[in-house]
């Protein structure tokens, strides 16, 4: 479609910008700023998010000349950018990690993240996906350093700013080699261009694996991981939160989307693609996603700083999700949507915990923990809403990680040739389990007179989020129909 | 490797590349007498004695002063094709070029209520 027929198209997107211009401009006039603007944020937010569930043509149409995809399956990750920044902005309003003078910047970045996320997951072409890879990642190096004359902050942002310059360049030359031997930067093109015939092996897996260098740093997974724990410690809670699920949901998004349109084809059983380049391709992501995840959950064992064990968890998350990608059937890209779904919840969840411990100790410490869930009332609830989000992070049933852990594991069963892969997944939540089961074991068995501590006190805007997270956790994972059925309509896509 | 041959010549190169540097700075090394003295450290037939480091640090405000450069230079560089095809571009055009300086010129008030125009 043209340029200007798909503007129609486009509003969800054009409100995003008018949002990330309309927050720096508040920003200037006012004096106590976080309320006003924090109240535009969400209010601006969910205005998108209307359009991008009103916007017509859901059922799949391309854009600006073929840069842009409008399909179920971007909707669904607009849908999830989207709340995610809602309940990111919600964060920051209750952390006090945030001055209130840089407080406008502060959203502004976020809102023009979420910009880039939402171009991220629907661009199907490879420069609209450098692009907005780019828009995603400058203001995340930004925000994690926003802890003004913080030495962790600025050396968060530091090492997150290197390692992303490198693995983009890399992902550049990759792409440019792709072009080199396809002759096309649009997913269909390269895909035509694949399946025409055999443009060389060699040239194809060296610009595949530095492709996946540049994808594989936004997701943060081994090899490309190392900057995370550092960046996700020194950065501010709430961008902490933000950075664990949006720009890693988006990474996610475009190696879906590249990886099914530009380098399979659904030529056999419509559930099923195969792979058309000359490299196996699957086998390389199902050891990436093997040795991520067992990378992650033994380095999150020792940890004593929570935000660090955190970040480990979620890099042994970006394994287990890369599960779904390996399967490369629709039963694998449901599975890898749904898991998306719930690790929203359980994952901010737990940053919101974490989140509120600080701003009331100034702590990080798991050992600080001790004997939260005796302290006071609220500490009671909070303890069991953090206990409810590490045992769905572990994947125990009924919460919906497990779910969504089940989802991850049929496919690759179902997919035949990974078992492998299946059992290192099942053995690696057996290890998470130990690290979760400490939080808890801290928190209710440890410290049980300890109310000399002093009491614990949150927010009612904590408490309602945290009650929202903790049940929507739960009940993903007793009354999962509706979600299962909304991402099997997303996932549908690449498929028959 | 059915494809392994077709590279052949680019992995000579390398070795041939990695080859001659390795040689000449191994042979030298070892082959070369070694007498290190406080005459051979000093700059040799090359002007003046160094006074200082190189490495000064200079205020942190010329890079924002780049920065706003850049960015009104690559609005010249948008504005001068727009405007010597402006007839043909017509009034679509003069559309989009309004956006884009409309955004632009947020950026400068913005950049401007800050303080970042001020030396001081």
């Amino acid at each position: 479609m043209a340029n200007v027929e798909s503007l129609r198209y486009f509003l969800p997107e054009l409100l995003l910008t008018a949002l990330v211009l309309a927050v720096f401009l508040v920003d200037l006039g006012l004096k106590r700023k976080k309320v006003p603007i924090a109240t535009l944020m969400v209010v601006g937010l969910l205005v998108s998010l209307y359009a991008v569930l009103k916007t017509p043509g859901a059922e799949g149409v391309t854009l600006f000349l073929g840069m842009v995809s409008l399909d179920p399956f971007s909707v669904f990750f607009k849908v999830i950018f989207i709340v995610t920044a809602v309940l990111v902005t919600l964060f920051s309003m209750e952390s006090d990690e945030v001055e209130e003078k840089n407080f406008g910047e502060y959203m502004g970045f976020i809102a023009a993240t979420t910009l880039g996320a939402v171009l991220l997951a629907s661009s199907n072409h490879m420069l609209m996906a450098f692009l907005t890879l780019e828009l995603v990642s400058v203001p995340c190096y930004v925000l994690a350093g926003y802890i003004s004359r913080s030495r962790r902050s600025s050396e968060a942002s530091l090492k997150y700013v290197i390692f992303g310059a490198a693995s983009s360049g890399l992902m550049v030359y990759g792409i440019s080699l792709l072009f080199g031997v396809t002759g096309s930067l649009s997913f269909e093109g390269i895909r035509d261009a694949l399946s025409a015939g055999n443009p060389g092996e060699i040239i194809v897996l060296i610009s595949l694996i530095f492709i996946l260098a540049g994808l594989g740093y936004k997701i943060a997974v081994f090899p490309f991981h190392m900057w995370c724990p550092d960046v996700y410690e020194g950065a501010p809670t709430p961008i902490t939160a933000f950075l664990s699920v949006g720009p890693k949901a988006a990474g996610f998004a475009v190696l879906v989307r590249m990886l099914h349109v530009a380098f399979s084809s659904s030529d056999g059983a419509a559930a099923y693609l195969t792979d058309i380049s000359s490299v196996d391709w699957p086998f390389l992501v199902a050891i990436i996603s093997a040795a991520t995840m067992t990378i992650g959950n033994l380095l999150a064992i020792n940890q004593s700083n929570i935000k660090r064990l955190l970040a480990y968890s979620s890099i042994a998350h970006a394994g287990y999700l890369l599960m779904g990608v390996v399967a490369l059937s629709q039963l694998g890209t449901q599975a890898l949507l749904f898991y998306f779904v719930v690790y929203l919840l359980m994952n901010l969840g737990a940053f919101l915990v974490v989140l509120n411990f600080r701003s009331q100790t100034r702590s990080e410490q798991i050992g600080d923990y001790t004997g939260l869930a005796w302290r006071s009332p609220i500490g009671a609830f909070v303890a069991v809403s953090m206990a409810i989000f590490l045992f769905s992070l572990t994947g125990i049933p009924p919460f919906g990680g497990f779910i969504g852990k089940v989802y991850l594991f049929a496919s690759i069963i179902q997919g035949e040739r990974f078992i492998w892969l299946a059992i290192v997944a099942i053995a690696n939540s057996v290890i998470s389990l130990y690290y979760y089961a400490r939080i808890i074991k801290v928190m209710f068995l440890r410290g049980i007179d300890a109310e000399d501590l002093g009491g614990f006190v949150s927010s009612p805007t904590t408490i309602t989020l945290l009650t929202i997270l903790a049940v929507g956790t739960a009940v993903s994972g007793i009354f999962w129909g509706p979600i299962a059925r909304w991402v099997s309509h997303s996932a549908s896509l690449f498929f028959g | 490797m059915l494809a392994a041959s077709k590279y052949a010549p680019v992995v000579l190169l390398f070795v041939i590349a990695l080859a001659i540097p390795v040689l000449m700075i191994g042979i030298a090394t070892i082959v070369g007498p070694r007498r290190l003295g406080v005459k051979k450290k000093v700059p040799f037939e090359c002007g003046t004695e160094p006074i200082g480091d190189t490495r000064k640090r200079f205020s942190v405000r010329f890079f924002l002063v780049a920065l706003l450069f850049i960015v009104f230079d690559v609005e010249a560089v948008f504005i001068f094709p727009w405007a010597v095809l402006f007839r043909q571009l017509g009034l679509f055009g003069f559309i989009e070029m309004a956006v884009f300086l409309f955004i632009l010129i947020l950026g400068l008030v913005y950049v401007w209520k800050k303080g970042a125009l001020e030396w001081e």
